[in-house]
């Protein structure tokens, strides 16, 4: 126990030192994993593919989606837990904030991707309840005296449902993490309006004009082709539907900047291994937030895909940016 | 001052900047729509927010008349459903004959209006908008445009203003040509404020909500701006060139008329708001009656203070004290 420990603060200390040589002379982050890396791979692999980041590292794009499926393979168990642990509990109201912001309207239909464990699916379905637990209770309090005329048009309608039920698909390329998400669904009860599809986000399996919003909460930035993923997204929303993306951005405050950078470097990779009992992973988490272009870059981007009206808000200082664009 | 303000929202009609955007009419546009965004991003780099900002930056007259162009715009879109619209050399360059360009804050303006039909259902309120972007053929996700209800509001008030300034210029041309009388100020402002709320006429069961959304701090400068501005235009058409105190003291006096007015009508009953239109007409008479009274409590004052100078000279002189003999 005692030469574990040993063995663990040495591995701490080690990545310490790497962590401030890094950030200190300034030198490009890829370099160092670079090198080493590049001179083995010329060995095996010929001069093919165009290559990517994958946190600080360099990849070759096909290289990339695999270690991303590795990399939540591996933390899907334990991936609620590490965001309540890493966020102190954060997250959650950050995800209000994106529900918030979307105050979908009854009939609406969510595309979640990259929605892994349904976070932002079943705030979907709890606020369209209330919504129409509001509406219903209006209706009653409005119709407590109805005029003849009402009471004719009551008899003479039909009995039929609504034009369209609301409902949330969570599209997720990983299906560890689907199957979490179902999961914690059935602990939950819920039965009705969720449906569970695989799919990966740079090639959604469904048709063009099928959905009234879109949202992408903490994923996009786990895509090899981001604009890629825009386009898809552009694709299947119907005309006057929403993109919403939650995502890791830059701070701009810098003390504010120092103490998040001193956080992610230091705390997270260590209650990664202390939590889920995975280092690496926790490392390419915090590593591409730091790959992620900055929010008006993303903007840019948004708008390159055919959005309109797009715009973002910062959350949390920086830390955290919601932008939402309009298929107009 | 009026004056200068009119001329800034002549320059500012001409040079409105806003991209433009290919219209529903045609779904399946993924290319067209692709080379479309890239040409656009070439042309005028403004969004709505951008749009807000830079016309809340100048003068309310200003303001005005950019609100007053996008209801214009959407009632002759309406109208003209299929037309094309003169070509620009963009179009000509990509040989799109069939596409109608409009730009966002004329979609938004499109969504609003159609969204009052069913204000009577659904109350000022966020399904009233979804409701009117799904009777677009938008999805209901669109609302998300708009921050709230008071988008609606206010957008319904700078229309109803927009159509009061049409009536009144038709009206002044009349006048102009000869082919009407002038009206007296205490009529013309009668017959003003009247056209002006019954325009609220079909909303009345639901105005309380509105005037309520209006009172919210986010709404309140937009509210107080189109407020002022109608009472600026109404008295402008009325006549009214003062360029001293008289201006603020005329416009106080016709926003307190207007307001009062306002709330007597939604809590009015009789037949076609006979009681508000008596309401107006007394409000105004005494208005018209407090300037001549004004008047004359000054001219009597001076008489006054004349007469008690003489008779202190008077006394003086029987009693010996004035020196000057």
């Amino acid at each position: 126990m005692a030469a574990s420990i040993k063995l663990f603060a040495r591995r701490i200390l080690r990545d310490f030192r790497r962590n401030v040589y890094i950030s200190a002379s300034g030198v490009s982050p890829g370099s160092i994993h670079c090198r080493a890396a590049q001179s083995c791979r010329c060995l095996s692999h010929e001069a093919g593919g165009r290559s990517t980041h994958f946190g600080f590292e360099t990849v070759l794009e096909e290289e990339k989606a695999k270690k991303v499926y590795q990399v939540f393979e591996n933390v899907a168990q334990k991936y609620d837990v590490m965001n309540d642990a890493m966020s102190l509990g954060i997250h959650r109201l950050w995800k209000d904030l994106l529900l918030h912001a979307m105050n979908p309207q009854p009939g609406a239909r969510l595309l979640d991707v990259a929605g892994g464990t349904g976070d932002i699916a079943f705030r979907f379905l709890e606020y369209i309840k209330s919504q129409e637990d509001k509406m219903r209770r209006r209706e009653v309090k409005a119709m407590q005296t109805p005029s003849w005329q009402e009471i004719s048009a009551k008899y003479s309608e039909e009995q039929g449902a609504e034009p369209q039920e609301s409902g949330a698909v969570v599209c997720d390329i990983n299906k560890e993490m689907l199957k979490v998400g179902k999961e914690k669904a059935d602990s939950m009860g819920i039965t009705s309006g969720l449906s569970w599809v695989a799919g990966d986000a740079e090639e959604l399996p469904f048709g063009d004009d099928e959905f009234d919003i879109y949202t992408i909460a903490f994923g996009i930035r786990n895509v090899t082709h981001i604009e890629q993923a825009l386009l898809e997204a552009q694709r299947v929303l119907k005309p006057g539907g929403r993109f919403m993306c939650l995502e890791f951005s830059k701070v701009s405050n810098p003390i504010l900047s120092k103490i998040y950078d001193a956080y992610s470097f230091q705390v997270i990779p260590v209650l990664g291994e202390v939590i889920a009992g995975d280092w690496k992973s926790y490392q390419y988490l915090v590593e591409s937030i730091r790959r992620f272009p900055d929010q008006e870059e993303f903007k840019t981007m948004i708008e390159d895909a055919g959005f309109y009206c797009v715009s973002y808000h910062n959350l949390t200082g920086g830390i955290v940016a919601l932008h939402s664009g309009f298929k107009l | 001052m009026a004056a200068l303000v009119r001329a800034l929202r002549a320059g500012h009609g001409a040079g409105r900047a806003l991209r433009v955007l290919p219209r529903v009419l045609a779904p399946h546009c993924d290319q067209k729509c692709m080379f479309h965004g890239a040409v656009l991003r070439l042309q005028d780099e403004s969004k709505c927010d951008k749009a807000a900002s830079a016309t809340a930056s100048a003068t309310h007259h200003v303001h005005h008349d950019f609100q007053q162009a996008p209801p214009e715009d959407a009632v002759s879109e309406q109208t003209s459903d299929e037309g094309h619209r003169p070509s620009s050399s963009f179009q000509e360059q990509s040989g799109e004959q069939d596409e109608e360009y409009e730009t966002e804050e004329q979609l938004q303006a499109r969504i609003l209006i159609a969204a009052l039909q069913f204000v009577p259902v659904h109350g000022w309120s966020m399904e009233a908008i979804a409701a009117g972007a799904e009777s677009l053929g938008l999805s209901s996700a669109s609302t998300g445009m708009f921050t709230g209800a008071g988008d609606l509001v206010l957008h319904f008030i700078a229309h109803c203003n927009s159509q009061l300034i049409q009536i009144l210029a038709e009206q002044q041309k009349q006048v102009q040509l000869g082919q009407a009388e002038p009206k007296k100020t205490a009529d013309f402002l009668k017959d003003a404020v009247e056209t002006r709320l019954r325009m609220y006429a079909p909303y009345i069961d639901t105005w309380p909500q509105a005037m309520s959304l209006l009172l919210l701090p986010q709404n309140i400068p937009e509210g107080l701006k189109l407020l002022s501005s109608l009472v600026d235009d109404i008295w402008y058409y009325a006549g009214d060139r003062s360029t001293d105190m008289n201006w603020y003291t005329k416009r106080a006096a016709l926003t307190g008329i207007y307001n009062t007015t306002e709330l007597v009508m939604v809590q009015d009953s009789s037949p076609d708001f006979q009681e508000t239109w008596d309401f107006l007409h007394n409000r105004i008479q005494d208005v018209v009656n407090m300037a001549s009274t004004a008047k004359q409590v000054q001219s009597t004052g001076e008489a006054v203070v004349q007469g008690l100078v003489g008779a202190a000279v008077t006394l003086k002189n029987l009693t010996g004290i004035n020196q000057r003999r």
